[in-house]
């Protein structure tokens, strides 16, 4: 008979589940809100001036445990925004497929230049779509929400007090005049050779596609 | 049953088969890799004289994805993530595990309250992980169209909740990295507490609804009761610890006996029971789950203030540097001791020269060919699933 | 007309119309599956999913048709159909009203054990001519549980024909039309031996708790291991139609069939086997499933001494009940 009372109970809490709402939506057409903190996909902000904010430092290429970022850097230029000169990022690879996730080139961006975003990428049909390269990842920042972590933000929270460091560098400050010692992004690559795409601000090569078609 | 039961002393698991029976008609049933209910890609070769199994084989190696070798060209700060991988039910024991080995050989201290917040995630991640251990048991005893599938789309509506909690303070509902060299990356966000409670308040009244569904229903209990004996001695010369050994009567739990995190701070009640059954582990993690939800509930208002690291936060990756020294550090996760041994001074000094993880799932297993004889086909499916193996850090 | 046309007529309109059920039995099982497990189950296919057993059916019957290279393949090839054939035979002697019943027999009751029991037989043969161990393992089980819980199955049917002194199905659903209910009076005899036949045909049909020859979590999908395409299929509906005919059967020898307080008719018949129905899938996604040791136990030590017991009290209750020797 125990058998009996007992599968009476079993049956009647499968009732009583029944007869609660259920808990599963229906996605797509229901997309439940996520966490404040949720991360999903990944974005190259702008800085104030509108250009992309990374300065192609290579922290979260080689911080990355599955290396899935690569990047290249034409070397400094002059901005056209600012007049400054800063250094930038000229191709930059993200493949999503291979990233895990793990945050930690979030972590170690001191300029808050990478971030991660709140909503996923699509699912595709092709490996390619997955592989995110800097326009789609200058998009995102514009296309997508920013996630909470950010940086600047976990480096401050984890930061122990007692340890008196100085300000993360502000956007505003001028380069330290040492860094050309250590060339920042040239490293990786190949020799120097003049970035072709981006906008020359020079006058001086904008003659040269002129000269070439006679 | 009968046939070189471990009740009659204990099972040779070399013996040959042949030495079994020379008159019975044995079968060899390959059980796995591929196969409903093997925990993951697990495989073992049964000898069956009917139904009733009379040697039993494990496999591993199938999930095998060298972690330990790839944290040997890996620096420190980027292990976590590695790991995190490892033991994928409860990825927080990983990283805490992981990371109470460099904090040891490098000697830093963990501030009070990050020790405070690995503690609630460790115990958050003990509730998560046996509430999914009983959805799977469920599957294994009542099948994927039945019952078992009804107990385990239920736990896992539990689980769900706790997966958001994770979810609210570290941004990933799974693999978090969230714990690094010296302490946490995230801190708790404001109203973290209440969520936690409420959770919590779910959770516990859902759970006399799995009892009637599991531990308190006598189909259940006549599955399990008597099945897949394992006595202490046995336990401990196979290093089998956690849940399996306290249900071998075997009061042994390093929350209590070496305290690390805050348990030194609190009181930890361990569940033990005496059968060795698959009953009594199933008891002993029913027991767990709810010290787990009291200890929680206990320290959520009590979380002290504070940094959250006492290490600086990862910058680059060369950051950790050690050049000598050996560590061993373990903590009790939910499936038993999880120990992190380190050997510093690799190749540079920012990677280790051997990091060895070792993993209790891996222990738990090789009780088999000594536990699985002399019981059914049908036995065999849920002393496996007793015996919670996860085959991600089984295989590493 | 002459029984053979009639029945043929009959035969065609009772296995659409089985089909049928069982199309919506499919959509309403995995709804109300879906809702003792807290999540919504089919929605898509169709206004509310209603159309997913077609989607089904028809994405199984486009898959490859796949025999494993030692199986026997005439076995193979014949079990899934005789499977078919077994349990929609049963539903020829199911009175759906008074006059709609396909096949009057006077041995209604034993022709349905017969063809019920036949069913080992497709079992069997799929489970060896698998060529697979799961499938054999499966098919073992099969045959000893099918064998066995035979027993409880005719012990719990001999209490209607002994209250109502007829085989015919049809004859004891119009017994209870004039006297009470089998499960309602005499109810000691009555609702124990509905239970047990309850019991044992979830054992005939191997529904969880006795599913051990398909055993999903044990033996991949038992004796259904090697099964692809259209035979998946044949087993598919073999299994839901074994079910829904007992159900029917439960219905009629036991709660009055078409018979009801006011209206009788075939609403009510399709109403009880519903329910009845129901109360099966709804044990299905709620109990554990039993050791094949423990079901024998249950069978031979527990259910069979009850059916003799409610055997006997069956006819004491008709040899001195109050009302009297038929």
């Amino acid at each position: 008979m125990g058998y009996v009372t007992d599968a009476a109970r079993a049956l009647a809490t499968t009732l009583r589940n029944a007869l609660r709402p259920p808990t599963t939506v229906e996605f797509p057409a229901v997309i439940r809100p996520r966490a404040e903190r949720y991360r999903a996909s990944f974005a190259l902000p702008d800085d104030e001036h509108g250009e992309v904010a990374c300065i192609a430092c290579l922290a979260c290429e080689r911080i990355c445990p599955s290396q899935v970022i690569k990047m290249k850097s034409g070397g400094k230029r002059e901005s056209p925004v600012s007049g400054k000169k800063r250094a930038y990022v000229d191709e930059f690879v993200l493949d999503l497929s291979a990233c895990i996730q793990c945050e930690l080139c979030i972590q170690v961006c001191n300029s808050d230049a990478i971030t991660m975003t709140r909503e996923p990428e699509a699912p595709s049909f092709s490996r390619e779509d997955l592989v995110l390269n800097l326009v789609r990842l200058r998009a995102n920042a514009h296309d997508k929400t920013a996630a909470w972590g950010r940086g600047t933000v976990l480096q401050e929270m984890q930061e122990p007090p007692k340890a008196e460091k100085p300000p993360v560098r502000a956007p505003t400050e001028a380069p330290k005049p040492i860094q050309a010692k250590e060339p920042p992004a040239d490293a990786i690559a190949e020799p120097k050779q003049p970035p072709a795409p981006p906008p020359q601000p020079a006058t001086a090569t904008a003659t040269v596609p002129e000269t070439e078609t006679p | 049953m009968h046939v070189q039961s471990a009740g009659r002393g204990r099972v040779d698991p070399h013996a040959s088969v042949r030495s079994y029976d020379p008159e019975a008609d044995m079968m060899l049933l390959h059980f796995g890799p591929q196969h409903p209910s093997t925990h993951g890609v697990f495989r073992m070769d049964l000898y069956l004289d009917g139904e009733i199994v009379v040697k039993a084989t494990p496999y591993l190696g199938y999930l095998h994805r060298a972690v330990e070798k790839l944290c040997e060209k890996l620096t420190y700060t980027q292990s976590t993530p590695i790991v995190d991988k490892n033991d994928y039910v409860s990825p927080m024991c990983n990283e805490q595990a992981l990371n109470m080995a460099f904090e040891k050989l490098l000697g830093i201290e963990v501030p009070r309250r990050a020790r405070w917040i690995r503690t609630i995630f460790a115990e958050l991640q003990r509730i998560a992980s046996h509430l999914l251990w009983l959805g799977t048991f469920g599957l294994d005893l009542g099948g994927a169209l039945g019952g078992g599938s009804t107990l385990f789309l239920h736990c896992f509506r539990e689980r769900e909740l706790i997966l958001d909690l994770f979810e609210d303070v570290t941004g990933a509902r799974f693999h978090y990295n969230t714990h690094t060299i010296g302490g946490n990356r995230h801190d708790l966000p404001a109203g973290w507490n209440a969520k936690v409670k409420a959770a919590l308040a779910t959770i516990e009244s859902r759970l006399p609804e799995y009892e009637a569904m599991s531990l308190a229903n006598s189909i259940f209990v006549a599955r399990t009761k008597g099945v897949g004996r394992l006595d202490g001695e046995l336990a401990l010369e196979l290093g089998i610890t956690g849940p399996i050994l306290r249900a071998s009567g075997v009061d042994h739990d390093l929350r209590r006996d070496a305290p690390y995190h805050a348990y030194d701070e609190m009181e930890v009640r361990v569940a033990v029971a005496r059968g060795g059954d698959c009953l009594a582990r199933a008891e002993v993690r029913f027991a767990e789950l709810r010290e787990s939800i009291r200890l929680t509930r206990s320290a959520i208002d009590g979380v002290p203030e504070g940094p959250i690291c006492g290490f600086k936060p990862i910058r680059q990756p060369t950051q950790v540097k050690a050049t000598s020294g050996q560590v061993y550090a373990a903590l009790e996760s939910p499936r038993g001791e999880l120990g992190t041994f380190l050997i510093a001074g690799g190749d540079t000094p920012t990677s280790p020269y051997r990091l060895k993880i070792r993993p209790p799932s891996l222990h738990a297993l090789s009780a088999i060919p000594y536990i699985l004889p002399g019981y059914t086909v049908s036995d065999a499916v849920a002393i496996l699933g007793s015996l919670d193996p996860i085959m991600g850090e089984v295989d590493r | 007309m002459s029984p053979l046309v009639h029945g043929a007529a009959y035969g065609v309109v009772i296995v659409s119309a089985l089909l049928t059920v069982i199309a919506f039995g499919i959509w309403f099982e995995r709804k109300f599956a879906g809702r003792m497990q807290s999540r919504l189950g089919p929605t898509i296919v169709g206004p509310v999913g209603l159309f997913q057993p077609l989607a089904d059916v028809v994405k199984l019957l486009q898959k490859e048709d796949i025999v494993p290279k030692d199986a026997d393949r005439h076995l193979f090839d014949i079990a899934p159909i005789l499977a078919a054939l077994c349990s929609l035979g049963a539903a020829a002697v199911v009175p759906f009203s008074s006059s709609m019943v396909a096949a009057d027999l006077d041995i209604g009751v034993l022709y349905v054990l017969g063809i019920g029991g036949l069913m080992v037989i497709p079992t069997f043969c799929a489970g060896w001519a698998s060529n697979n161990k799961f499938a054999l393992l499966g098919a073992m089980r099969a045959i000893a549980q099918s064998v066995s819980y035979g027993v409880p199955l005719v012990l719990s049917v001999l209490v209607p024909v002994i209250l109502a002194g007829s085989m015919s199905v049809s004859g004891i659903v119009a017994w209870q039309s004039t006297h009470h209910w089998v499960a309602v009076w005499p109810i000691i005899p009555g609702l124990p031996a509905f239970f047990l036949f309850f019991l044992a045909m979830l054992a005939e049909s191997n529904r969880i708790p006795f599913d051990i020859p398909e055993a999903e979590s044990e033996l991949v999908a038992g004796v259904t291991t090697e099964y692809t395409g259209a035979k998946f299929v044949l087993f598919y509906m073999a299994e839901y139609v074994h079910t829904l005919v007992g159900s029917a059967l439960g219905a009629a020898l036991f709660f009055g069939g078409w018979d009801g307080p006011f209206a009788p008719g075939l609403h009510w018949m399709v109403a009880k086997t519903l329910a009845i129905f129901v109360v099966v899938y709804w044990v299905r996604w709620s109990l554990l499933r039993l050791r094949a040791d423990q079901l024998m136990d249950l069978c031979w030590k527990r259910l069979t001494p009850i059916g003799v017991a409610l055997v006997l009290l069956a006819a004491a209750w008709v040899q001195y009940g109050p009302e009297g020797a038929r």
